[in-house]
C-alpha cells in the first residue's frame, strides 16, 4: 500500500476588497480545496460561533462576524482539520484553505458519487440524502429519484403525472409528510407534487425515516421528505429541455440574479407534457357485448398530462436585518386525463381533472439576530382550486370507440365539481446556541383549512353542506448536544393541537404530545453508529375528517394515529488498496402503529371513508453499498426488506382472534432494491469534456394483492426488473450537456399496482445549459 | 463487512419469508357442488374466497391456503343456467364478471366478461338481467343489461326513467328485481338522491312495485300500497313467488328522513295475486304484531308457502341491518314461528342474506351463521318444526353466500 506523501500547506490571504462594511463588522470568504486545488464541497468552516458550508466549488462566505480576533476551524471528513486564530480587518477578508488528507490507514475515503448530501446523511437521524445535482442531466422528477432510496418504493399507476403512492418503511399516503426547504407541502395542491416537480428544482432531497427532526414541524407518522432547493449560486442560469417517447416534453429553467447591494430575483419555472400513449397489453372488452379479447396490445389514448409551474422570489440577501427576506409567488396548473380506473379493464375516454395553485409566499431568515440566535419565518396561503370533470355520458373501450349511456351518468359520475381549500400556513423556528456544544431549538407551525366547493351541473349538491374548518398548531422544542466528530444527541418534544369545526354545532379538539431522540457516535472517524426513536402522532387531515363531497365521505369521529418508531444504523467508509473505496450504510427499523388510519368503502359503497384500525407492526432492514474505483468508475446497490404485520387482533364486532392477525400486510412490496453503475471518461474530444455512461436496475420482488395466508388460487403483482441506460456528454466543464436515456430497455411489462401497467420502453434526449457567475 | 451484513439481511429476509409461507395450516379441500363465498374479517385488503363443499350438513372448510381469490372488495354472486356468476361491485366503474361451473367438484372458470357495476340482478328467462341504478337526482335513469347466459355476452341494453315511477320529485331506487310470469317486477324505495341525504325520502309510508315488460323493459304500471313502507331494502330481494304464482312482498319499514327511521307503518307482508298486477287489499300480514315486535330484514323461499326470515328487534332495525334472529313464516296461513337451535343473537355477528340455499322441498333451507367468535357454521333450518341444526363449519372468514350447481 503505497501512499503518495502529501504535505500540508495552509495558505491565506487577507485583503480589503470592500470598505463599505459597517464599522466593527467583518466578513470572511474564500475557498476550501485539497492539495490538488480540487474544491472540497461540504467543508465546514467555523468562525467563532458562526458556521458556513462550502458550496460545490469549495467556496464559503461568513458574514456579520462580531469580533476582530477569531478562531477559524475548517473540517472535512477524511482530511486533517485546519485550525488557526486570525485577526480580521474591517470589511471582507479572504482565506483560502488547502487541506491535507488524513494520514491514517483508512484515510481519504472519499467515495466518488457521494458529496454534499453526505453531510445530511451523517445526521443522527435515520436519514438518506440524495444529491440531486448528480441527476440534473436526467429527465427525472423528484419521485423518480426517491425511488432509488433504500426503504422507499414509489408505486405509480402509469406514466408522467400519474398517481403515485410513496411507501416509506411500509407507511404510505398521509402517513408521510413532504416539505420544501422545511415548509410543509400539505397545501400546495396537485400542481406541486413530487411526481411533477423536476429533479433540477432541488439541490438535494432528504428522507427522514420514522423519526422526523423537530425543526420539520409537522405531524408525520412514518417519516418525512424534505426537498432542499438551496441557494448555491447568487447568479446563474440552469436551463434544460428534453424530448422523448410518448410525445414527452419537459423544460426547466432555474435562474437567480443577485446584485452587489443584496437585491435578488430568483425564478424557477418548469413544464411537463406527455401524451402517455405507451403500449399496454390488456383484456380489451367489446363495449356492446362485454366480451374480452385477452392479450390485446394497444396504445393508451386518453392519458395526456401536462403541468406548468413558476416559483418566483424577489427580495434582499445579506442585510443587517436579514440574511434573506423574500416575497414570492408560486403559480401552477395541471391537466390530467384519466385513462383507467382501479383496474385496467375500466377504461375512460373523457374524464379528466384540472388544478391550479396560486400561492403568495414570504420567507425570512436571519442568523445571529442576537449572537447565537437564528430565526426563520415562512408563510404562505394557497388560493388555487381543483376540479373534477366528468361530462361525457358514454362508455369507452380500449380502441377508443364509445357508446352513449343514454343517461346523465357521466363516465363514472357526472361532475364539474370545483373546490378550493383556502389553506394557509405559517412556520417560525428559533435556534439558539447556548454554548459550543449546546443548542436549543423552538419551532411552531400553524395551518388553517376552509373548504368551499360547488358543482354547476348539480347546484343543489352543496345544499346540506356545512362550513368545514380546521386549525392545526404544531409546537416543538428540542435540545442538541454535540461533540464534533464524536458524539451528537438531540432530544425533542412536539405538541400538536387541532381544532375541527363542522358547521355551527359540531366541533372537537385534539391534543397530542410526542417525543423522541436521535443520537450518533463515531467509533472511528469512518464508522458511525446511530440510534433514534420517536413517539409520533398524526392528526387526521381535513379530507379525512370532512371528506371531499366527491369520492370521499367524512368521518368526524376519526382519532389521531400514533406510532412508536425506532431505528438503529451503521455507516462505514473504507478503502482497499487505496483505489477501491467503499461506503456502507445499513439500518434496522421497528415500527408499531396504533389507531392507524386507513380507507374503506362506506355503507352503500359509493364513497371511500377514512377509519381507525388497531395497527401494524414492522420489522425491517435496509442496506446501501457504494463503491468507486479511482475517479472513473462508480457503482452502488440498495436492498430493502420489511416485514409488515397486521396487529389488529380482534375485528370490530368479533370476540375471536382475526384470521389475518399477525399475517403480512397485503399489497405492499416487501423486498426490493436498486443497483447502478457509471463510467466517467474525462477529457473526451477536448480538455474539460466528459462522457458518462450509466446503468440503473430496479428490482421489486413479487407480492400478493390480498392477505398471504388466505386462499389457494391467488392474485399477485409480479416481479419487476427494469433496466435503464443513459449517456451524458458534458462540454466546457459542464456548461453544455447532451444526454440520452433509455428507460425500461427490455420493454418488460411492469406493474406497481395490480393490473395497472407502467410505461413501455422509452427513449429521451435531454439538452442542458448551465452558467454560473459568482 | 458489507458483504457479511448483506448476507445477514438476506438471511433474515428469507427466514421471515419461509416462516410466513409455512404459517397457514391448510384444511384439506372439500370438493363438491356447493360453492361457499367467504370473506376474511379484516379492515383492509379484503377479498372473497370461493370454496367448494360436498355437503352443507357436515364437514369443515377454511380459507387458510384454500379457495379461489376474487378480485375486488365487494363481490356479488348469482347462479343461473347451472353457471355461477361472480360480479364485481366497482363503484361507478365498469365491472368485470367471472363465470364458473363445477367440474369434478371443483370450480372451473368459463369466462370473464365486462358489464357495469350494478345494484340489482336476477335471472329472467335464459338471461341474467342486471341494473345500474342512479343515486344522483341529476341523472334520473337506470340502465339495464340483458346478459345471455349461454353466450356469456350482453344481448341488449337500455335505459329506464327512475323519476317516472313515483313522479314525486324523488328517484326510484330499485331494491331488487324479479321475474314474475313474463314480466319483471321491480320494487323500489324513493330517494332524494341529493346532497347529504341521498338515501333519505319524504315518502316513508308507501310501498311501490314498478312492472316492466320483458325483454324490452317498458314500464307498464306502478302499483302502490300505503298500508306499509317500501318493499325490500338496498340490495335485498323483498319479493317471493309461491308455487301457484302468487307473489308476496315484505316491507322492513326502514325508510329514513332527517337521519332517523321515519315510517309510521309496521313491517308487514303484502300480496300480489297470481296473474294480476295489483296489491290484494284483503291480504295483510302484520309481522310486528305476529312476532311480538320483530321486523323482517331479509327472507328466502323454501317451498310450500314457507319463507325463512331474518328478524330485527326494534332496536336493531335499520336500512343496512340484516337480522340475527331466524323465523319461519307461512304466508298463506299467516303464521310465524321463531326458529330454535340457532345461537343467541348476541353470539352472532351476521347471517347470510342474499345467497342462501334451499332444495325448495317446502321444508329445508340453509343459512350461514357467522359467530362473534370468528367461526362460521352453515345451519340447516327445518321449516316444519322451526329448528336449526349446526352443519358445515367454516373457518377463516365470514360466510357471505351459499350457492349450489349441479
Amino acid at each position: 500500500m503505497q501512499y503518495i506523501k502529501f504535505y500540508a500547506t495552509a495558505v491565506f490571504f487577507c485583503g480589503i476588497l470592500l470598505c463599505r462594511a459597517q464599522e466593527n463588522h467583518y466578513q470572511l470568504r474564500g475557498t476550501v480545496t485539497d492539495l490538488d486545488q480540487r474544491p472540497l464541497s461540504g467543508a465546514t468552516v467555523k468562525v467563532g460561533s458562526l458556521t458556513a458550508i462550502a458550496d460545490s466549488d469549495g467556496r464559503y462566505h461568513v458574514a456579520d462576524i462580531g469580533q476582530q480576533q477569531v478562531q477559524i476551524a475548517v473540517t472535512v471528513i477524511g482530511f486533517e482539520p485546519y485550525v488557526a486564530t486570525r485577526t480580521l480587518t474591517p470589511g471582507t477578508n479572504t482565506l483560502h484553505v488547502a487541506l491535507t488528507p488524513e494520514t491514517n490507514e483508512l484515510a481519504a475515503v472519499d467515495v466518488m458519487g457521494l458529496t454534499k448530501a453526505q453531510d445530511a446523511n451523517r445526521q443522527a437521524y435515520n436519514v438518506t440524502a440524495i444529491d440531486a445535482t448528480k441527476l440534473y442531466n436526467s429527465t427525472m422528477d423528484i419521485s423518480g429519484a426517491l425511488d432509488r432510496v433504500a426503504g422507499i418504493r414509489v408505486r405509480k399507476s402509469g406514466g408522467l403525472g400519474s398517481n403515485f403512492n410513496l411507501s416509506l418503511n411500509g407507511f404510505t399516503g398521509n402517513h408521510i409528510r413532504y416539505f420544501i426547504d422545511g415548509i410543509p407541502m400539505d397545501n400546495f395542491g396537485s400542481s406541486f407534487q413530487i411526481n411533477n416537480i423536476p429533479i433540477n428544482a432541488a439541490e438535494r432531497i432528504e428522507v427522514y425515516k420514522g423519526v422526523v427532526p423537530m425543526w420539520l414541524g409537522s405531524d408525520a407518522l412514518g417519516g418525512a421528505i424534505n426537498i432542499v432547493t438551496g441557494d448555491r449560486y447568487r447568479n446563474f442560469v440552469d436551463a434544460s429541455y428534453s424530448y422523448g417517447s410518448f410525445n414527452t416534453h419537459r423544460t426547466v429553467v432555474n435562474t437567480a440574479y443577485t446584485s452587489r447591494s443584496g437585491f435578488t430575483v430568483r425564478l424557477n419555472a418548469y413544464q411537463n407534457y406527455s401524451d402517455n400513449n405507451y403500449k399496454v397489453t390488456v383484456d380489451a372488452a367489446d363495449i356492446n357485448t362485454g366480451a374480452y379479447t385477452p392479450g390485446t396490445t394497444i396504445r393508451r389514448f386518453h392519458d395526456t398530462y401536462h403541468n406548468e409551474a413558476l416559483v418566483a422570489h424577489l427580495g434582499v440577501v445579506d442585510k443587517p436585518f436579514a440574511d434573506q427576506l423574500l416575497a414570492g409567488i408560486t403559480l401552477g396548473k395541471n391537466y390530467k386525463e384519466i385513462q383507467t380506473g382501479a383496474r385496467m379493464v375500466s377504461v375512460f375516454g373523457g374524464w379528466h381533472r384540472r388544478g391550479t395553485t396560486i400561492m403568495p409566499t414570504l420567507k425570512y431568515k436571519k442568523e445571529n439576530l442576537i449572537p447565537g440566535l437564528d430565526v426563520t419565518v415562512n408563510a404562505n396561503y394557497n388560493l388555487g382550486w381543483e376540479q373534477n370533470i366528468d361530462t361525457v355520458d358514454a362508455r369507452f373501450d380500449w380502441f377508443g370507440k364509445s357508446k352513449p349511456t343514454g343517461t346523465n351518468s357521466g363516465e363514472r359520475s357526472r361532475s364539474l365539481y370545483k373546490y378550493r381549500n383556502n389553506e394557509g400556513l405559517s412556520t417560525a423556528s428559533f435556534n439558539y446556541r447556548i454554548a459550543e456544544r449546546h443548542a436549543l431549538a423552538l419551532n411552531d407551525n400553524f395551518s388553517t383549512f376552509r373548504r368551499e366547493g360547488s358543482d354547476e351541473l348539480n347546484p343543489t349538491n352543496a345544499q346540506y353542506e356545512r362550513q368545514k374548518r380546521t386549525y392545526k398548531n404544531v409546537l416543538g422544542l428540542g435540545y442538541h448536544y454535540d461533540i464534533k466528530d464524536l458524539w451528537s444527541t438531540t432530544v425533542f418534544i412536539k405538541h400538536i393541537h387541532q381544532h375541527n369545526r363542522d358547521g355551527a354545532d359540531a366541533a372537537n379538539a385534539m391534543d397530542k404530545l410526542g417525543y423522541g431522540f436521535a443520537s450518533a457516535y463515531y467509533l472511528t472517524p469512518h464508522l458511525q453508529l446511530k440510534a433514534s426513536y420517536e413517539l409520533t402522532n398524526r392528526m387526521p387531515t381535513a379530507y379525512e375528517i370532512f371528506g371531499d363531497v366527491e369520492n370521499q365521505e367524512g368521518n368526524f369521529q376519526l382519532n389521531p394515529e400514533r406510532s412508536n418508531n425506532a431505528n438503529i444504523g451503521l455507516n462505514y467508509d473504507f478503502a482497499l488498496h487505496r483505489d477501491h473505496r467503499f461506503s456502507v450504510n445499513t439500518s434496522l427499523i421497528y415500527r408499531r402503529a396504533y389507531n392507524y388510519i386507513y380507507y374503506r368503502l362506506n355503507n352503500n359503497q359509493s364513497k371511500i371513508v377514512a377509519d381507525n384500525r388497531d395497527g401494524v407492526e414492522t420489522f425491517g432492514g435496509d442496506a446501501e453499498v457504494r463503491y468507486s474505483f479511482k475517479n472513473w468508475l462508480m457503482a452502488g446497490a440498495t436492498m430493502t426488506y420489511q416485514h409488515i404485520m397486521n396487529t389488529q387482533k380482534y375485528e370490530e364486532g368479533y370476540t375471536g382472534v382475526s384470521p389475518v392477525y399477525r399475517d403480512q400486510m397485503p399489497n405492499i412490496p416487501y423486498l426490493f432494491g436498486n443497483a447502478d453503475i457509471a463510467v466517467i471518461l474525462r477529457n473526451v474530444g477536448k480538455q474539460g469534456n466528459t462522457l458518462n455512461f450509466g446503468y440503473n436496475l430496479l428490482f421489486v420482488h413479487d407480492f400478493y394483492l390480498y392477505w398471504p395466508s388466505r386462499g389457494g388460487d391467488k392474485l399477485n403483482i409480479p416481479q419487476q426488473l427494469s433496466h435503464d441506460f443513459n449517456v451524458v456528454y458534458s462540454m466546457w466543464d459542464g456548461r453544455y450537456n447532451i444526454a440520452l436515456e433509455a428507460k425500461n430497455f427490455t420493454d418488460a411489462r411492469m406493474y406497481d399496482n395490480f393490473s395497472l401497467q407502467k410505461p413501455s420502453r422509452g427513449f429521451y434526449l435531454n439538452l442542458r445549459y448551465f452558467f454560473n457567475k459568482q | 463487512m458489507n458483504i457479511r451484513s448483506n448476507t445477514l439481511l438476506l438471511g433474515i429476509a428469507s427466514a421471515a419469508l419461509l416462516a410466513s409461507c409455512n404459517k397457514s395450516e391448510r384444511t384439506p379441500e372439500n370438493p363438491g357442488n356447493f360453492i361457499i363465498a367467504v370473506t376474511p374479517a379484516a379492515s383492509t385488503g379484503v377479498a372473497d374466497y370461493l370454496l367448494t363443499a360436498s355437503s352443507l350438513d357436515t364437514g369443515r372448510i377454511s380459507t387458510a391456503g384454500q379457495g379461489v381469490e376474487q378480485d375486488g372488495t365487494y363481490r356479488y354472486y348469482v347462479t343461473h343456467n347451472n353457471k355461477f356468476f361472480s360480479l364485481l361491485y366497482g363503484q361507478g366503474n365498469p365491472g368485470a364478471v367471472t363465470t364458473y361451473n363445477i367440474l369434478d367438484g371443483k370450480l372451473n372458470k368459463l369466462s370473464n366478461f365486462q358489464t357495469e357495476t350494478v345494484q340489482a340482478f336476477a335471472p329472467v328467462d335464459d338471461d341474467l338481467l342486471i341494473m345500474k341504478i342512479s343515486r344522483n337526482i341529476t341523472n334520473p335513469f337506470a340502465s339495464w343489461y340483458r346478459i345471455n347466459t349461454n353466450s356469456l355476452q350482453i344481448e341488449s341494453e337500455g335505459q329506464i326513467s327512475t323519476s317516472a315511477p313515483s313522479a314525486n320529485g324523488e328517484l326510484a331506487h330499485f331494491s331488487w328485481i324479479k321475474q314474475v310470469g313474463n314480466k319483471v317486477f321491480a320494487p323500489y324505495f324513493s330517494i332524494k338522491a341529493c346532497c347529504g341525504a341521498s338515501f333519505e325520502t319524504a315518502y316513508p309510508d308507501s310501498a311501490w312495485v314498478a312492472v316492466y315488460s320483458y325483454p324490452d323493459m317498458q314500464l307498464e304500471k306502478v302499483i302502490k300500497d300505503n298500508r306499509t313502507s317500501f318493499i325490500g331494502r338496498y340490495f335485498v330481494n323483498g319479493l317471493g313467488e309461491t308455487e301457484n304464482g302468487d307473489v308476496y312482498a315484505f316491507s322492513a319499514s326502514v325508510a329514513m328522513t332527517d337521519g332517523a327511521l321515519s315510517s309510521t307503518k309496521q313491517s308487514a307482508i303484502v300480496k300480489i295475486p297470481a296473474n294480476t298486477t295489483e296489491f290484494d287489499q284483503s291480504y295483510f300480514f302484520d309481522i310486528e304484531a305476529a312476532s311480538g315486535g320483530y321486523s323482517i330484514s331479509d327472507w328466502f323461499y323454501v317451498g310450500r308457502n314457507k319463507f325463512i326470515v331474518l328478524l330485527n328487534t326494534a332496536d336493531e332495525k335499520g336500512p343496512y341491518a340484516a337480522g340475527k334472529t331466524v323465523g319461519i313464516v307461512n304466508v298463506v296461513d299467516k303464521t310465524f314461528k321463531k326458529v330454535t337451535g340457532i345461537p343467541a343473537a348476541t353470539d352472532i355477528k351476521s347471517i347470510t342474506s342474499l345467497n342462501n340455499y334451499s332444495p325448495q322441498d317446502g321444508r329445508f333451507g340453509y343459512v350461514g351463521v357467522n359467530l362473534v367468535s370468528g367461526v362460521g357454521y352453515i345451519y340447516k333450518i327445518d321449516a316444519n318444526n322451526a329448528t336449526g341444526t349446526q352443519g358445515l363449519r367454516v373457518d377463516g372468514g365470514t360466510i357471505t353466500a351459499i350457492n349450489h350447481l349441479n
